[in-house]
């Protein structure tokens, strides 16, 4: 097991690194960079010397240098303007359009998109799990139709419209402001009991809207696998020897179900995330979505990319915790090795 | 348009020649009235009475009409599509040197008094005691610091003195005269220094230079300004000094104003807090200083959720992102939300038009867009009716991108002609260029055998632009042209047009489309890469000719020939002719294809919010939006 870990543990650096240089490199696709869209402003501002200036910029941003050497200073394994002071060292960079440290600029969006993809992550498992086991032990009763009918609804809804009309329902039973994770009156305040019940409040919502399919993913999956070892011969072998309902039920097949539940948590956050990305520009969530979207759009290439790789990171952590969880409730994961000599 | 007051064009005119003289009122005479939301400081003496706060002679702010003496205090909130807005503050503030009224006349506002000789020698008075709004006198050593220091200065302004200043291509003499007065001089009239000034985004001629000389090479302490260097991550201390000096953009909290509220958030931020001025010039005629709201403040909310934000009555001002067809939710939640929605005239020569890029880089879509049959086929292909009906109630105005019938240059073949929906004419004209192959959809093939499948550029920002384009697109199938539609976010938009990679895009007309003869038409010739037709000839007037490309259409160097002789010209008829012969060279060329104009804009106003007139103009320049109607003195009766 300790061997297994450190081994997880490795691959993620290489793995994090490869991501590091994609992100790089797709955010310089496009042509042009953060500069030459600022022309149109200088210009539009009667600046004759707008490109002058922008090639004084550009200098001073170090954008006129290959992109090899760009990589090399953001990460920090090349000296830019102020010696090695990269993402290595704790430095993400520069946003041009904020004209401040992406660090600063990032602030507390890093932490609420966090908070809301847990959040969204435990609502997820918390429907499913009671609904994919139920909808499996009853199959084709009522309750297991009307389940699967609704789940089918929330896999096929875009995710925007949903939002849209939670939100109106919101504002009109519950009179939750539209749009953004707290009151606004609390959005520059310290954390409060008010502040705390304004951001649960309005939390609900994009929890939904966020989870909705991949809770009703997720209930398909328990479903369709419990199915299975409800069919199994062991199962009839311990119904025949008296074992009740309830406790067979947990006892076997369910472990053996649990498998893909656990493992999933990795195909479950990417997709979380970039769709809490589109559903937060839609609610305009002051996460960090909207701000990674905007900054691809004018091509604030360090803000973006150090967005990319942190959500990355978020990722890979995900993919790994929930290898170590797989490994820890399957035995024939944690000993394949071994087991196959 | 008979709404529009004749006032407007009067007033231009006005604007154009000199400026009306302000009402004065005995200041002495008066006893001020301490703001409660400074009474405190006040009393702990950390901050000085409101007596020695306001100029020796404040400008005393007559309510009239509508408008009446209102309370101080409250908070006024308002939605803005994204954080660089905070710009707002500085246009719905509208504090300028000399400003617009109503009736759009230029007064002076911050200035005590303008003289203007000859209509090139202008001398400007301050107010004595003036200050700015961290408490420091603003005085004629903000305007010389501006001018020689930063404007004349090789490292602050590689390009010398921002164009708008130069009349004739010649900057003017300043002179410093005493602590309150300066004069600008120019060898020549020039009849547009003090618009300029009065703009919704004016020419800033005067600069903070107590807190901005901590940034300038001359000024500051090297080892001081080598720190800052450093912990900002600049090399020189110039592009230092001009990341400080956003006057306009009006991100940096530290920079001292003359605006009605200071902005006490530094971006980014998703709020933004605009707190009264203490210093601000302005009271009302009982003595109180304006602006009566303490607090405005300014929440970033995505610009699609703005129309069903401000239906819900979480706005108490809102007029931004709002756009006509949310016009029937709006009234339908006035109850529910505590507010009133009022209907504004946008005075835009079009409110929606297409602009064929005719410095498209594509070779074989640069020959089809200067092609006039071509533009004119585009446009006689356009249903304005289904638009209108559809999207607008029917209420708009369908025409040409011209003068609107408020304006005394309007003619009705302006706005009519090539602007009637006739697909067979279209067909024809389409069929004469040499388009007649078509494809297995119907759509026609370009002469290179690509189909004729035009994508309309959008800044995206609203969907009233998409769902114009989507009526355009029906009707455009049927001349065998088809419509795609690509939005993108609005500085990628403008730079795609400016480099040619985009074939047409949407946008809205003519700024002023009640103008009268003496407001400049330089909007009809290309004068600036800003505009969507010919950027790259804009560009080329813009930049005297160091960048873009001359005109090479005939009518388009008659449009530039006629905008200079406008300038030179003082004969009120011959400009009234020069006038109506861009017009009806624009109606005639298609340069633009206008679509609707005349649309109403909603103002959403929370019941409780006075002195917002239920009638009014919303228009960017002259108007500055809310500007004119002067939101400092909007009060909230609760």
């Amino acid at each position: 097991m300790f061997t297994y870990f450190i081994h997880r543990v490795l691959v993620m650096i290489p793995t994090l690194l490869v991501i590091s240089v994609i992100t790089f490199i797709i955010i310089q696709l496009p042509p042009g960079d953060y500069l030459s869209n600022q022309m149109a402003e200088l210009i539009a501002s009667g600046d004759r010397a707008a490109t002058e200036k922008l090639a004084f910029l550009r200098q001073e941003f170090g954008l006129d240098k290959p992109m090899l050497e760009q990589y090399g200073v953001w990460l920090g394994i090349w000296p830019g303007n102020n010696g090695f002071s990269g993402i290595l060292q704790g430095d993400l960079g520069w946003s041009f359009e904020y004209n401040l440290p992406v660090g600063e600029v990032v602030g507390d969006r890093l932490f609420l998109s966090l908070v809301l993809n847990f959040t969204t992550m435990l609502f997820v498992y918390a429907v499913s799990f009671p609904i994919g086991v139920y909808t499996a032990v009853r199959q084709y009763s009522f309750g297991d139709h009307a389940m699967t009918f609704i789940g089918y609804i929330g896999l096929a809804t875009p995710n925007f419209l949903l939002a849209l009309i939670l939100l109106f329902l919101a504002k009109k039973y519950f009179g939750v402001s539209i749009g953004g994770l707290m009151d606004e009156e609390f959005i520059d305040q310290d954390m409060s009991w008010g502040k705390l019940v304004s951001i649960f409040e309005h939390m609900v919502v994009p929890v939904i809207v966020i989870g909705t399919s991949g809770t009703a993913g997720m209930i398909r999956r328990l479903r369709a696998n419990l199915l299975d070892e409800l069919q199994k011969q062991y199962v009839t072998t311990a119904r025949a020897k008296g074992l009740t309902n309830r406790r067979l039920l947990l006892k076997y097949p369910l472990r053996m179900a649990l498998n893909p539940f656990v493992a999933d948590i990795g195909n479950l956050l990417p997709q979380m995330i970039s769709g809490s990305a589109i559903v937060a520009v839609v609610m305009s969530l002051p996460t960090s979505g909207p701000m990674l979207v905007s900054a691809l759009q004018s091509q604030d290439q360090y803000l973006a990319g150090s967005f990319l790789l942190f959500l990355a990171a978020l990722t890979v952590v995900g993919m790994f915790v929930s290898d170590l969880a797989l490994a820890a409730l399957d035995p024939r994961i944690r000993l394949g090795s071994e087991a196959a000599k | 348009m008979g709404i529009m007051s004749r006032g407007f064009f009067a007033a231009l005119l006005v604007g154009a020649v000199g400026v009306a003289s302000a009402p004065v009122h005995p200041a002495a005479a008066m006893t001020y009235v301490e703001t409660s939301y400074f009474a405190e400081q006040v009393a702990r003496g950390e901050m000085p009475d409101v007596a020695r706060r306001l100029p020796k002679t404040p400008s005393v702010v007559a309510m009239g009409g509508e408008k009446v003496i209102g309370r101080p205090g409250g908070t006024m909130r308002t939605l803005i599509g994204r954080a660089k807005d905070v710009r707002l503050f500085v246009v719905y503030g509208y504090a300028r040197l000399v400003g617009y009224n109503e009736k759009f006349e230029l007064l002076p506002d911050i200035l005590q008094s303008v003289e203007v000789e000859e209509g090139r020698r202008f001398t400007f008075k301050l107010r004595p005691g003036h200050k700015w709004s961290d408490g420091q006198p603003f005085t004629s050593e903000d305007f010389r610091y501006w001018w020689e220091d930063v404007a004349n200065n090789k490292r602050t302004s590689p390009a010398g003195p921002p164009r708008l200043l130069l009349s004739d291509g010649r900057p003017p003499r300043f002179e410093v005269l005493d602590e309150t007065t300066i004069r600008y001089t120019w060898p020549k009239a020039n009849p547009f220094f003090l618009p300029r000034l009065a703009g919704a985004s004016p020419l800033f001629i005067y600069r903070p230079s107590h807190y901005l000389k901590k940034f300038h090479g001359k000024y500051a302490d090297p080892k001081i300004l080598k720190k800052l260097l450093r912990k900002h991550r600049t090399r020189s201390w110039a592009s230092l000094h001009n990341r400080f000096d956003n006057m306009y953009r009006f991100d940096n909290p530290d920079l001292p104003t003359l605006q009605p509220w200071v902005n006490l958030t530094r971006p980014p931020a998703t709020r933004f807090v605009g707190v009264r001025n203490p210093y601000y010039h302005r009271v009302d005629e009982t003595g109180r200083q304006l602006p009566y709201i303490d607090k405005f403040i300014m929440i970033v909310s995505d610009g699609k959720l703005i129309a069903a934000k401000a239906g819900t009555g979480e706005v108490d001002l809102q007029a931004r992102s709002l756009a006509f067809n949310n016009l029937t939710f709006l009234r339908d939640n006035e109850k529910e939300g505590k507010f009133e929605t009022y209907l504004w005239r946008i005075a835009k020569g079009s409110h929606v038009a297409l602009f064929p890029n005719m410095n498209v880089a594509d070779p074989a879509w640069s020959k089809l867009m200067r092609d006039v049959r071509f533009r004119r086929a585009l446009s006689l292909g356009v249903d304005r009716e289904a638009v209108n009906e559809s999207l607008y109630f029917g209420l708009a105005i369908m025409g040409n991108n011209t003068m609107l019938p408020g304006s005394p240059l309007y003619r009705e073949e302006y706005q009519k002609k090539w602007a009637e929906y006739d697909p067979d004419l279209a067909s024809e004209l389409l069929d004469e260029i040499g388009l007649t192959e078509y494809n297995d959809d119907d759509i026609r093939l370009m002469p290179d055998g690509r189909p004729l499948e035009i994508i309309i550029e959008t800044a995206g920002e609203d969907t009233e632009q998409t769902d114009v384009l989507e009526l355009i697109a029906e009707s455009w199938a049927e001349i065998g042209v088809k419509l795609y539609i690509k939005p993108s976010q609005r500085e990628v938009f403008r730079n795609r047009i400016f480099s040619g990679q985009a074939q047409m895009s949407i946008w809205s007309g003519l700024e002023n489309g009640v103008a009268s003869a003496a407001s400049n038409p330089e909007e009809l010739a290309p004068t600036s890469q800003q505009q969507l037709m010919w950027p790259k000839w804009g560009q080329y007037y813009d930049t005297s000719g160091q960048m873009g490309q001359p005109p090479d259409l005939p009518e388009v160097q008659e449009l530039s020939r006629l905008a200079a002789e406008w300038i030179e010209s003082s004969d009120p008829a011959r400009k009234e002719r020069i006038w109506h012969r861009m017009l009806a060279i624009h109606a005639d060329q298609v340069y633009s294809i206008g679509v609707i104009a005349g649309v109403l804009q909603p103002v959403v106003v929370k019941h409780g919010l006075r002195n917002v007139p239920k009638k009014g103009i919303y228009n960017w320049d002259p108007g500055a939006h809310f500007g004119i109607y002067r939101p400092d003195t909007f009060w909230l009766d609760r």
